[in-house]
């Protein structure tokens, strides 16, 4: 698995594995938030410095590990950085794209070497790119002449690509997926100055839709050498005209020819091969892979960290970091068996319990009682320091998106500054796990739909940077996420219409605005007109509302015309261990989270009231929807209906439902358990308990009871 | 591979096998949870040792009519892939090898139930033994009839 194993004999790689990519994830992260810093203020030394460091320590550390496409390339940016700490060169937004883009690559290997496999991703088109951005003081001067090479690219002649083993494979299943396999020609302007630059930048085009597969002449020789031209072998599903015109939107491409290729069907006979290009070449040898130039040695990189302890500056580095690194695996275990003994502590109460109606008079059964009563105490401690060591803050899904908005942005050609507020926020591990992929969809919706393009925001008088804030904070019991764009608003009077021609509403309903914006949650439903790349695909926003709600959250949107919208999500800090209000509806017992729970009322039958078919309740002034769930959960009608019921209020920010229930059964302490894939997603259910007696209870979903009720209402 | 190892049981009158492999282990039933909303077969979830997981009731699930519980019905715990789930039978009859020779492919009209759980019938002298296709009984359709 290790690139350099030889060097690293006798020490036990695996075991430092995990802590090197923990480590050297988080470097890269902080490479890339501190990249997309620079290109927003430009060159400020402390943050320079601070990359520099970033880029130098994860050198370091894939040295030791004997990762050296990894070294190279945070070799090669190490260098660049140093140049611009010496002020010798500028920032620049190409040299950014292509740190970023350095960035995305070790990512990519870092994800390799977790899979523990071998890293198989080139790095010598970023080094070379990085070394010209180094050089481009020192123009080439040389002018050779390239004439036979470009009449050849003219007219179209199959070039041989000297392909490896595993580049032939991937051609040849390409070709046999139907895919389409093409050289692409290509023609710089004359004297184009750093041609390198211009291949990386189409090999990046082509990515966008398909494979590269080889670069020919490769990019170093092109940085070196003079040449006009150079051919790419890419594998692409899209037509020829589509490449060539993504092609010639980059500068300084004079021309594109795109054709088929076909004579991957004799790469493996080389013979046949090599006297094509000797035929077409000449004399002139067109080199194998290239070979790595900028492979570190190991000694080198020992040297490089002395010398930067040295260097670092006073004060930093020095402070004792009070902190360990743990596997989540274990934690989790730990959690786990914090919940087994909760539910244990339970039974042994209830056991209490049962001994004390027996014998109410033997002291031994009160002793019993009082020391269940001071492990519960413990208990409680207990718990709440292991949920405390799972808390993260919120940060770290937030940090993913300065990036994803600024690729968002260059792509829909809109001008976006990301706003991050509270990322301080703490919450459990099991909630930042999972709330990424909902608010990547909703920041990509606000980008596409919420944000106007700069001709648009100039003609509504506004600012032509967009901004999209994103915020996080407590709210009680849960974690508030606001998502907040300027942009246009949402179209109400588009959103009815879809609506009402998907009828997902009557023609004549009268809604509230806030209905009306809500409606986009409905499954089925999408506004923009055209399937973009960005927030289409088919993927509506119901989808990230059943995501929320399994997570026990929901999500509202409140919108205005011309001003922008924003769309809050509000999740329970914890998906663990919670304080459950038990109910008792006909036979079965459910659990309701107390961290929603609003209060409990006993209501004369009487009082509740039908509109438009459905149960309501005079509330303090306020009619209160409410939702049986002795018909909601199919369960069948008791003979007799006392006159009374419980009724449990329930709801998030402003929205409260009532809940009819047979009895109240009081609060407890559950552990959520999973009902698995083969149960998951069920309307009203978000989860599975043990009680104390072993018999398994179910939990209500009360952000979807509640987002139910509000479409059912609405619709 | 010439010879497979079963459990088989009943439902009813037919007699049915589970590849010994996929069988995690056999419990009485313990008391079962309703789940509203699933779909009709799923029977409810049960507490296994502290995991709650899924029951099938395979009467419901082969169309056949309910019964009421005996001393000799059982759950069957499964693992399919990643799955653990349990199916209730009415009986657990026995532990046995099958030849390989002696497993045909399931008929074309399948004694009246869906031939998609049916992986073939196994014949041991005059015993006919339906052998079940686990991917099928809980997989399949569970996921459209969630969204229905």
């Amino acid at each position: 698995m290790s690139q350099d194993g030889d060097q690293n004999q006798g020490v036990d790689l695996e075991e430092f594995l995990e802590f090197y990519l923990l480590d050297s994830q988080e470097q890269i992260e902080r490479l890339g938030s501190g990249l997309l810093q620079l290109e927003k203020e430009g060159g400020n030394i402390g943050l320079i410095n601070d990359l520099f460091r970033s880029a130098h320590s994860l050198k370091g550390a894939s040295g030791t590990m004997g990762f050296t496409p990894i070294v190279a390339l945070t070799h090669a940016a190490e260098d660049l950085l140093d140049r611009l700490r010496q002020g010798k060169i500028e920032v620049s937004l190409e040299m950014i794209d292509i740190l970023l883009a350095v960035t995305d690559r070790v990512k990519a290997m870092l994800a390799q070497v977790g899979q523990r496999l071998e890293i198989t991703l080139g790095f010598e088109d970023l080094v070379s790119s990085m070394r010209l951005l180094l050089n481009r003081e020192e123009p080439d001067v040389s002018a050779t002449d390239y004439a036979v090479q470009e009449e050849v690219l003219e007219n179209y002649v199959p070039l041989d690509f000297s392909l490896t083993q595993p580049e032939r494979e991937k051609v040849n299943d390409g070709s046999s997926l139907g895919r389409g396999v093409y050289q692409v020609d290509i023609t710089l302007e004359p004297n184009t100055l750093m041609k390198a630059v211009r291949a990386v930048m189409a090999t990046q085009r082509i990515e966008g839709m398909g494979t590269v597969i080889k670069l020919l002449p490769s990019v170093e020789e092109l940085e070196t050498g003079n040449a006009e031209s150079f051919s790419m072998l890419i594998i692409c599903d899209e037509p020829k005209e589509e490449i060539q015109r993504e092609l010639l939107e980059i500068s300084e491409l004079v021309d594109v020819f795109v054709h088929p290729y076909q004579n991957f069907g004799g790469i493996e006979e080389p013979d046949k091969t090599f006297n094509v290009i000797d035929n077409v070449l000449g004399d002139e040898k067109i080199m194998p892979l290239p070979i790595p130039k900028a492979v570190v040695v190991p000694k080198e990189s020992g040297k490089a960290l002395s010398a930067s302890t040295i260097e670092a500056p006073n004060g930093e580095g020095n402070t004792q970091v009070h902190t360990i690194r743990v596997d989540t695996a274990r934690m989790d275990n730990l959690i786990n068996l914090v919940g087994e003994m909760v539910i244990t502590r339970t039974r042994l109460v209830q056991i209490g319990l049962d001994l004390k109606g027996q014998y109410s008079t033997d002291g031994t059964v009160n002793n019993l009682n009082e020391a269940n009563v001071y492990l519960g105490r413990l208990m409680n401690d207990l718990q709440e320091s292991v949920m405390r060591l799972r808390m993260v803050a919120i940060g770290t899904v937030f940090n993913r998106f300065p990036r994803l908005v600024r690729d968002l942005a260059k792509k829909t050609g809109k001008e976006i500054e990301l706003i991050l507020k509270g990322e301080d926020t703490e919450l459990d591990k099991t909630v930042v796990e999972v709330i990424g992929d909902p608010l990547m969809h909703l920041i990509r919706n606000s980008v596409d739909h919420g944000i106007e393009s700069p001709a648009e925001s100039r003609e509504a008088g506004k600012s032509e940077f967009g901004t999209i804030t994103l915020n996080a904070y407590h709210e009680g019991n849960h974690i508030a996420i606001l998502i907040t764009d300027d942009g246009s608003g949402l179209d109400l009077d588009k959103i009815r219409q879809i609506a009402v021609s998907k009828s997902l509403i009557g023609e004549r309903e009268e809604l509230s605005e806030r209905d009306i914006a809500n409606l986009i949650f409905l499954p089925g439903f999408s506004t923009a007109d055209v399937v973009t790349d960005i927030s289409g695909r088919g993927v509506g926003m119901d989808v990230v509302k059943k995501a929320l709600n399994s997570l026990g959250g929901m999500v509202d949107i409140t919108t205005r015309k011309g001003k922008g919208s924003t769309f809050t999500i509000r999740l329970p800090l914890t998906l663990a261990i919670i304080q459950a209000l038990l109910v008792e509806v006909g036979q079965e017992i459910y659990a309701v989270p107390l961290s929603s729970v609003l209060e409990t009322l006993l209501v004369n039958r009487e009082e509740i009231k039908t509109v438009g078919g459905l149960p309501m309740v005079q509330l303090r002034g306020n009619t209160l929807p409410l939702i049986s769930l002795q018909e909601k959960f199919d369960l069948p009608t008791p003979e007799t209906e006392s006159s009374e019921v419980f009724v449990v209020v329930v709801g998030f920010g402003d929205k409260a439902l009532g809940l009819i229930v047979d009895e109240l059964r009081g609060q407890q302490e559950v552990v959520i358990k999973s009902l698995g894939d083969l149960l998951n997603n069920l309307p009203g259910i978000a989860g599975a308990t043990i009680l104390g007696d072993g018999k398994v209870t179910l939990i209500l979903d009360i952000g979807s009871l509640i987002q139910d009720v509000l479409v059912t209402r609405s619709a | 591979m010439a010879e497979e190892q079963l459990v088989t049981f009943s439902l009813g009158n037919e007699e049915f096998g589970v590849d010994i492999m996929r069988v995690q282990e056999i419990i009485r039933i313990p008391p079962i949870t309703r789940v509203p909303k699933a779909s009709d077969y799923v029977e409810g979830v049960i507490n296994l040792r502290g995991n709650v997981i899924p029951v099938i009731s395979l009467r419901t699930r082969f169309g056949m009519e309910r019964v009421e519980e005996t001393d000799l019905s059982r759950i069957i715990v499964l693992q399919v892939q990643t799955k653990v789930f349990g199916i209730r039978v009415d009986a657990v009859t026995e532990v046995l090898r099958l030849e390989s020779e002696a497993i045909e492919p399931p008929p074309p009209i399948a004694l009246g139930m869906d031939a998609q759980f049916i992986r073939g019938v196994g014949k041991i002298g005059e015993r006919l033994l339906i052998l079940l296709d686990l991917d099928h009984i809980m997989g399949g359709e569970a996921s459209h009839d969630v969204s229905a």
